[in-house]
């Protein structure tokens, strides 16, 4: 067979094209496209490709074949290709090695295909087709069906949502708790949408509220409090990976990050509608130019880590500026659609319908982004600003000239130093008029050249010219795009931006409506919140969520009214009881059988923590406060601090979160790093965490101040009045009998602090019914 | 190991899914590990004992040939020319240009002539093996290394380096190899955590944590920070708290906590919060024990060189003293490091001679050549040696010419040494090799990948089939790579 090969070889270059012109000049009966391509398609390529193939043959291209020569035209005896994928009777051909064999059909129509001349068209290239295809249901457009009828009590059946979730349980053969009681239910939508608890008055004044409309005008409060984009910025900030330090070796904190945090909450306060905000993401430039208010939302596609070491190996380089394109482009495609883009950098994705030659129109949507701070102003502030700042600067000259006179003609004339003030105030004016904003919004550049698929991710091998275009994967159910080679830049991102919120897009509603309803009940319809492709998890709910989605559309993509139809739904209000036999068919709870309890998230145990010791500051917005010491050199270390002072006595979300640092009690109830997208927090119990809140100086500082409210509210020596005041604070709840026993012992052998301590401890604080 | 499989369970009242009672299992009982959460005996209570689907075999592959790790890593570039990788040919062309490559540029830029090493070799051991006469101590076990002369990484960067030595990944956020190791089979000590780094009194290497995250994975298979010079974090009772206050706050705290579980059942992380508190209380007494040095003999603490006029050598033997009791103790991973990242002049700190080679080694090898040296033996004469894999890493080599202007090399990430040692691992042999002048691995390039792939086949593990779901993908140590490098396979 070797000599045999070697012969074909010699002649099959020369005789390649005339042959296969010949013999496709009489009509071929088989056709390549039609019915070669699917049989390598099926059982060749996964391992016979030019990426990462197995032994030395590819069967993508034409020229593939061409090169190896496995096929000789016209003469199947003497085709190899045939010989392996056929065998002696009772034993497995040599090919494919995984898998059936090929049936007696296909192994038929490869015969005749090869006597016919083997014609295989240029254009027809072979590739492994992704697990999921473009009908994958995330892909597929939002349905919108009836809302199920049949069988729905009363209670159930007013809110569209206890509609899709009363039938969901009764297909299960499950039914729903009863409704939570009333402090439950204050304590945990209270949590859920400002991440506080209620305060002891407002839960009272919610008890006993006996008009019909309570719960609604409770819910109406929270989703008005400033509180509510505190809480679910946070949730929003995990998502995009805003950090404030520039990661990798060098990891300097960055100090002008912080107005994409203040922007976020401000636009989720003002219910700004979703899809303005992802074009402010990632095209603010285009829509609000010079407006710091606007362009800030920019600050998204720059917040993730950076490795800023300076390489002076231009290989290193340019596979360091990929590197940096390519976390864009995830954190992009992770948020927005819920889809990994980032996985078909080297190849096509191996899962979704999403090619290699996506991702570099990705690639080339971004290739003029850099990290960088900028002034944001618009003209005339500018002019303004020079305006202003001239008779300052002439001023500030006449007195610095002046003063330099006086010191030539020091003996006999007036003192210089009595000008020093004088220039000390006209300075102060002029820094004051010089702070234009400089936002960690990225520096913009109009890419030199054309982009090209690198190929296997290496930029030094440039594959095939690419054009900023919309993703082929949903082609079928929405608009696309392609913009010339050297389309401006901006335009690139503004296209991109478009594209993802144009109406029949069907991935950013159901991805935005899968993460409220995460936040809500602590899992999504989709488990995997950023993954909506062949390796998350199918929706438990998938009307609903289309459902949900669709609402989304037709409430102008703003979200508090999705947050109140949610929360006042008899699917959120009911209790979270535990029943045995609801568990054994739904263990997890997934069918909403009862309300999920879950456990508050670090930020806030922190925070509260910080508000039942009567010490939280609750001033908004500004620079962050730091739970560690930073040095640097031509590094940054991260200290955590020993002890604390009021300033660090603000909400979590102040916190500034750098890269790779660990800070007690954030870091132990699993608030993420922010090197990637972190759309759903693990929730770890662990020793570390008992250590923290047991040893660390926080707790106890907590504990400190705590004791002390106490003695102001409920009086010194009232240690029954103590204990009941504590209970409300951290539990909403008055002690029972053994509980208040208990505590007073500890109270009076170890004093109110020891008390208040355990309390900062205890489970119940932190876990929500 | 996906754990993706959707079968209910019963055990007592609690009804789980398989990822449920994962999930529950991983925050609930810290320190144990996959392998055993799955074993037979935690079913040994359930009323559906498992027909088919036999626990722990998606994890435990191959008979474990080692129970636990130590990692000894030293961060900055450890110049393979100097210490290990023995180059004749540099000494014969010292001066000339650097054939192909005459000034090229590499990391810090542009790079002179070829640099013979400053220090002779001479063979060690029975193999004969050639060492740098700079590591005297660590020579005297040649017959039990196995060295890798063809490692190659991924970048010239040093925090990036480090990190995908660790972790497999050149970007933060993915578990260090002693997360994904805690995670297979966690700790042998309820008391004491899986996975312990033990950072240089120097101070953190390039990248800092991120070098023993737990990345993805649930956060107690993060490497619990720890070493002679500095303890547990929030491990002693916060001052001004007396241990009877102690005592009488958490039997209150017990008390609350008990109540609410019960009052609150089908919510195991409940009970799992309450064996936290207590494996946190047992670890406040075990681990001042393990850390406590005083109990070690004398001679062995001169052995050592714990009691060295040098502090930074005195500070890095008790870190092996530590290292060795951790272990001792059941300490899965140990991840040991000599030397820190680099802060104010280059090749200061730690292993990265930029501008003066001969000057920092003559610094750095003092350091960790004895404690290293005396760890191994000591390792060996407990008989530890025969469960315990040693691992000596870096992140990556430096270049066999000077820099320009200079007498130090730059970053070579394209050969370099790192070798294994202990269970499973044959003695005395060398896989792969650098070019003549060691400027790139020729023979048999290994990847991080390699690497892993072989320390979990001798741990048991198929390096293929320990998978953790993340962002789109069942993520691996050993990334879609991996070949086990059977030529160091003592079995």
């Amino acid at each position: 067979m070797t000599s045999q090969r070697f012969r074909l070889k010699l002649f099959l270059a020369h005789l390649w094209a005339m042959v296969s012109a010949t013999a496709a000049a009489a009509t071929p009966t088989v056709d390549f496209a039609r019915d070669i391509a699917p049989i390598f398609e099926q059982h060749c390529i996964r391992c016979h490709q030019t990426v990462g193939k197995k032994g030395d043959l590819s069967l993508a291209t034409v020229a593939d074949l061409a090169a190896n020569e496995y096929v000789v035209p016209g003469e199947p005896d003497d085709s190899y290709l045939l010989e392996v994928v056929t065998a002696a009777t009772g034993e497995r051909p040599q090919m494919p090695k995984e898998g059936p064999p090929l049936s007696e059909d296909k192994v038929a129509l490869l015969r005749t295909w090869i006597a016919e001349g083997a014609y295989w068209p240029d254009s027809v290239v072979v590739r492994e087709k992704s697990k999921a295809d473009r009908s994958w249901w995330s892909l597929r457009p939002l349905d919108r069906s009836e809302l199920p009828a049949a069988g729905i009590p009363a209670d159930w059946a007013a809110n569209p949502i206890d509609r899709f979730n009363y039938a969901r349980l009764a297909s299960a053969n499950l039914r729903p708790n009863r409704p939570a009681d009333r402090r439950a239910l204050i304590r945990r939508v209270t949590y859920d949408l400002t991440g506080l608890p209620p305060t002891p008055e407002e839960i009272d004044a919610f008890v006993r509220d006996e008009s019909p409309n309570a719960y609604e005008t409770l819910v109406d409060r929270l989703l008005a409090s400033p509180r509510y984009g505190e809480q679910w910025g946070r949730h929003w900030l995990d998502v995009v990976r805003f950090g404030e330090s520039s990661g990798f070796e060098v990891n300097h904190v960055i100090d002008n990050a912080w107005p994409y945090r203040d922007y976020i909450i401000q636009s989720l306060n003002d219910d700004k509608p979703f899809d303005r905000l992802v074009i402010e993401h990632l095209a603010g430039d285009a829509v609000g130019a010079g407006d710091p208010a606007v362009e800030v939302g920019l600050t998204f596609l720059v917040c993730g880590p950076l490795d800023i070491v300076g390489n002076q190996d231009a290989v290193q380089a340019a596979q360091i500026r990929a590197d940096t394109i390519d976390e864009i482009i995830r954190a992009t495609g992770e948020a927005f659609l819920g889809l990994t883009v980032g996985c078909a950098r080297c190849h096509d994705h191996k899962f979704d319908p999403i090619s290699q030659q996506d991702y570099y129109q990705l690639y080339a949507t971004f290739a003029g982004v850099y990290h960088a701070d900028r002034i944001v102003a618009t003209d005339d502030q500018k002019r303004e600003q020079a305006k202003n700042l001239a008779p300052l600067e002439l001023q500030k000259a006449k007195l610095v000239e002046e003063r330099a006179a006086r010191e030539k003609a020091r003996e006999n004339g007036k003192p210089p130093e009595e000008l020093d003030p004088q220039i000390a105030e006209v300075d102060k004016r002029i820094a004051k008029l010089s702070t234009l904003p400089s936002l960690r919004v990225g520096r913009f550049e109009q890419p030199a050249e054309p982009q090209c698929v690198f190929e296997r991710g290496d930029a030094q091998r440039k594959g095939e010219q690419v054009v900023p275009a919309s993703l082929s994967t949903l082609a079928e159910v929405s608009m696309t795009y392609e913009l010339p080679t050297d389309a401006p830049e901006q335009a690139r991102r503004l296209a991109l931006a478009r594209w993802i919120v144009a109406a029949d897009n069907p991935l950013t509603p159901r991805v935005l409506a899968n993460r409220l309803w995460q936040h809500h009940f602590g899992t999504g319809i989709v488990g995997t919140p950023s993954d909506f492709g062949y390796m998350g998890e199918k929706p438990s709910h998938p009307e609903l969520l289309d459902w949900l989605a669709a609402r989304l559309l037709a409430e102008g993509w703003r979200l508090k009214p999705l947050h109140k139809l949610i929360v006042t739904s008899q699917t959120y209000r009911q209790s979270s009881a535990y029943r045995a036999d609801a568990a054994l068919a739904d263990s997890d709870s997934r069918l909403l059988w009862r309300f999920p309890p879950r456990r508050l998230a670090a930020e806030e145990v922190r925070d509260t923590f910080l508000q039942i010791a009567g010490v939280l500051d609750g001033g908004r917005g500004g620079p962050g406060f730091r739970l560690y010491q930073y040095s640097r050199d031509n590094v940054a270390t991260y200290t955590p601090l020993e002890s604390f002072g009021p300033e660090t006595y603000r909400r979590s979300v102040y916190h500034q979160n750098a890269r790779a640092s660990r800070v007690d009690v954030l870091s132990d109830f699993d608030a993420p790093d922010c090197a990637y997208s972190t759309s759903r927090r693990i929730r770890t119990t662990t020793p570390s965490q008992a250590l923290a809140l047991m040893n660390h100086s926080f707790t106890l500082g907590m504990a400190t101040s705590f004791a002390e409210r106490l003695k102001k509210e409920a009086g010194v020596d009232n240690s029954s009045a103590q204990i009941e005041r504590a209970f409300q604070l951290g539990f909403g709840r008055a002690p029972d009998a053994d509980e208040g026993q208990a505590a007073s012992k500890l109270l009076e052998q170890h004093g109110l602090r020891a008390f208040c301590r355990a309390l900062l401890n205890s489970s119940e604080l932190i876990y929500l019914n | 190991m996906s754990i993706t499989g959707n079968m209910a369970r019963c055990i007592g009242d609690h009804v789980l899914s398989r990822r449920g009672f994962l999930a529950d299992a991983f925050t609930g009982l810290a320190g144990i590990g996959l392998a055993s959460l799955l074993s037979d005996d935690l079913f040994a209570a359930a009323d559906t004992p498992p027909a088919t689907w036999k626990p722990g075999l998606d994890v435990a592959q191959f008979p474990a040939r080692a129970k636990r790790v130590l990692q000894i890593f030293c961060p900055g570039g450890a110049s393979h020319m100097d210490l290990w990788d023995y180059k004749p040919s540099l000494a014969r062309h010292h001066g000339e240009p650097l054939p192909g490559e005459e000034g090229a540029v590499t990391f810090q830029g542009k790079n002179g002539n070829l640099m013979r090493s400053p220090w002779p070799f001479a063979p060690a051991g029975e193999s004969g093996k050639m060492i740098s006469t700079l590591l005297p101590h660590v020579a005297r076990h040649v017959d039990d290394i196995a060295f890798i002369h063809s490692m190659q990484s991924k970048t010239n960067t040093h925090g990036p380096g480090c990190v995908f030595m660790n972790t497999g990944s050149i970007f933060e956020g993915f578990p260090a190899a002693g997360a994904w190791i805690g995670y297979a089979l966690g700790s042998e000590n309820e008391n004491l955590p899986a996975y312990v780094a033990i950072p240089d009194i120097r101070g953190e290497p390039p990248n800092g944590k991120a070098n023993w995250s737990s990345g993805f994975l649930p956060a107690q298979h993060q490497g619990v920070v720890m070493a002679a010079q500095q303890p547990i974090r929030n491990l002693t009772l916060p001052a001004g708290v007396s241990t009877d206050e102690e005592q009488a706050t958490r039997e209150f705290l017990h008390f609350l906590n008990d109540k609410h579980a019960a009052a609150n059942p089908g919510l195991s992380e409940l009970q799992a919060r309450i064996n936290a508190y207590e494996l946190a209380a047992r670890m406040q007494l075990s681990a001042p024990v393990v850390s406590d040095l005083a109990s070690e003999p004398a001679a062995l603490v001169r052995l050592y060189g714990a009691d060295d006029a040098n502090p930074l050598k005195a500070a890095y033997a008790r870190n092996c003293l530590l290292a060795r009791r951790l272990l001792e103790q059941g300490v899965r991973y140990v991840n040991l490091y000599c030397a820190s990242r680099a802060s104010g002049v280059d090749g200061l700190l730690n292993w990265d001679a930029h501008k003066t080679l001969r000057a920092d080694y003559d610094r750095h090898c003092p350091v960790f050549d004895q404690p290293t040296a005396a760890l191994l033996t000591d390792l060996k004469q407990r008989g530890l040696l025969d469960e315990t894999l040693v691992l000596w890493t870096t992140e990556f080599g430096r270049m066999p010419t000077h820099q320009a202007d200079s007498t130090g090399r730059d970053h070579n990430p394209d050969g370099f040494t790192c070798w294994m040692m202990g269970a499973g691992v044959k003695g005395g042999v060398t896989i792969g090799a650098t070019d003549e002048f060691g400027r790139r691995a020729q023979v048999d390039p290994v990847t991080v990948w390699d690497f892993y792939a072989t320390a979990l086949h001798i741990l048991g593990i198929d390096h293929t089939r320990l998978t953790y779901y993340h962002n789109g993908l069942n993520r691996r140590l050993t990334d879609v790579h991996g070949n086990i490098l059977h030529k160091l396979l003592a079995y």
